[in-house]
């Protein structure tokens, strides 16, 4: 009987070991990602916090210009743009960024494109997904930013999305990932921001110059985006699976001590017995 | 000592230039522009192309520069671009493949490097080639 309970202990000891095994690799895959991530974060943030500064300038300067980017419509449809991981196991990481767009999703008539390939299968399956990116976010460049935001410039030019939201998680520190909302256009709530100053020249026009600008901002932003959700995942996993093998750990010493008490019992009751059996004689 | 302004080039990747310069040269997609201290305010995009900078204390700059924006105000001028590389920092030898890449692309588009594409990336290959062997 003793035996019995013992060998179980031994095969779950093992078992823990061994998922304590890939847990433990999971995070220091993670951690290694998560440096060059938050590396490539940083590096774009003093750009992007520029791009966004001086669209802020420009659309301001333009208060009267009818560019459509700037027009608020009547919202018939709207764009999402969620931001998700390729795989699970970062703790609340794809869960975080889907509950804030799922929101969102229950009030409007909206299409997803959908970055990651855990958001590509989850709107996929709720059939409102309109392009789908996975495995996009690890080697996100400008080019392939440049391909989402061509889409979504194609969709909103033609009307047929009104508005367009991004999802996407911003990497506060290694163990802090907020998921947020940007409204990305229309521009008009982004361009009270800015201060109106002296007359500007654009070449070859200012609609012209808008309509370009435009674009690029869309772009600089979906990069910054992307690779700041790609760093949050990181940051997510590794601290999901850091408490996974410190749970491991204490799982594997909790058994070790079961184990060697049921190893002594079986001592103990055996020369319990021997005694007993002498004694009888 | 001509007159300096403060200058920034800023790529997603890095800040390229972040310094007082005296002349700034640069080509928009309406042609090459050149920038001194006290220029009007100004915003244009940017092509693919060559950027000179004149720095401080007057020394010469080379770079390849592609997409983005240039953005003059009174107190400084900021170059918002994809991509910037000093002419010496340049793998001639890597923008070359790049080049026969682009061009097998243009003869036989993908839906991800549709024609349109390929002849950005070329562009930007040869704009590389040219002012990398130019050093």
């Amino acid at each position: 009987m003793a035996g019995g309970t013992m060998r179980d202990i031994r095969r779950r000891i093992r078992s823990v070991e061994s998922t304590g095994q890939i847990t433990k690799a999971m995070e220091l895959v993670a951690s290694s990602k998560l440096r060059r991530a938050k590396e490539r974060a940083q590096s774009a943030a003093p750009y992007l916090d520029r791009l966004y500064r001086t669209i802020c300038d420009i659309a301001a300067m333009n208060s009267d210009l009818s560019s459509e980017f700037v027009r608020i419509r009547p919202v018939k449809h709207s764009l999402l743009i969620v931001v998700a991981g390729d795989r699970g196991l970062a703790g609340g990481y794809n869960n975080n960024i889907f509950k804030l767009a799922d929101a969102a999703l229950a009030e409007k008539d909206a299409k997803v494109i959908a970055v990651g390939r855990k958001a590509v299968e989850r709107y996929e399956r709720r059939g409102c997904l309109y392009r789908g990116f996975a495995q996009a976010a690890e080697n996100m460049d400008l080019v392939r930013a440049d391909q989402i935001a061509r889409i979504v410039v194609d969709l909103y030019q033609k009307g047929e999305v009104d508005e367009v939201f991004l999802y996407y998680t911003q990497f506060v520190s290694a163990l802090t990932q907020q998921p947020l909302e940007l409204k990305m256009l229309p521009l008009s709530e982004i361009a009270g921001d800015g201060m109106p100053s002296a007359e500007v020249e654009y070449e070859p026009s200012a609609e012209a110059v808008f309509d370009m600008i435009v674009p690029a901002f869309l772009k600089g932003m979906l990069y910054g985006g992307i690779v700041e959700s790609f760093a949050s995942e990181q940051g997510a996993r590794r601290t999901a699976m850091e408490s996974a093998s410190d749970n491991a750990q204490e799982m594997i010493g909790s058994l070790s001590l079961a184990l060697n008490r049921a190893r002594q019992a079986a001592i103990t009751q055996e020369i319990t017995e021997i005694v007993g059996g002498a004694n009888a004689q | 000592m001509a007159a300096t302004y403060h200058l920034t080039v800023m790529t997603p990747e890095r800040v390229v230039f972040d310094g007082e310069a005296q002349n700034l040269i640069v080509r928009t997609v309406s042609g090459e522009v050149g920038i001194l201290a006290r220029h009007a305010p100004y915003v244009a995009p940017l092509d693919i192309g060559r950027m000179k900078i004149v720095d401080g204390e007057g020394q010469e700059h080379i770079a390849a520069i592609a997409g983005g924006l240039l953005k003059t105000d009174p107190e400084s001028t900021t170059i918002l671009a994809d991509t910037c590389e000093w002419a010496g920092e340049i793998d001639v030898e890597r923008a070359r493949h790049a080049e026969d890449r682009a061009r097998a692309y243009l003869e036989n588009p993908t839906e991800l490097h549709t024609q349109e594409i390929a002849e950005v990336k070329l562009r930007r290959a040869l704009n590389r080639i040219q002012i990398g062997s130019s050093k």
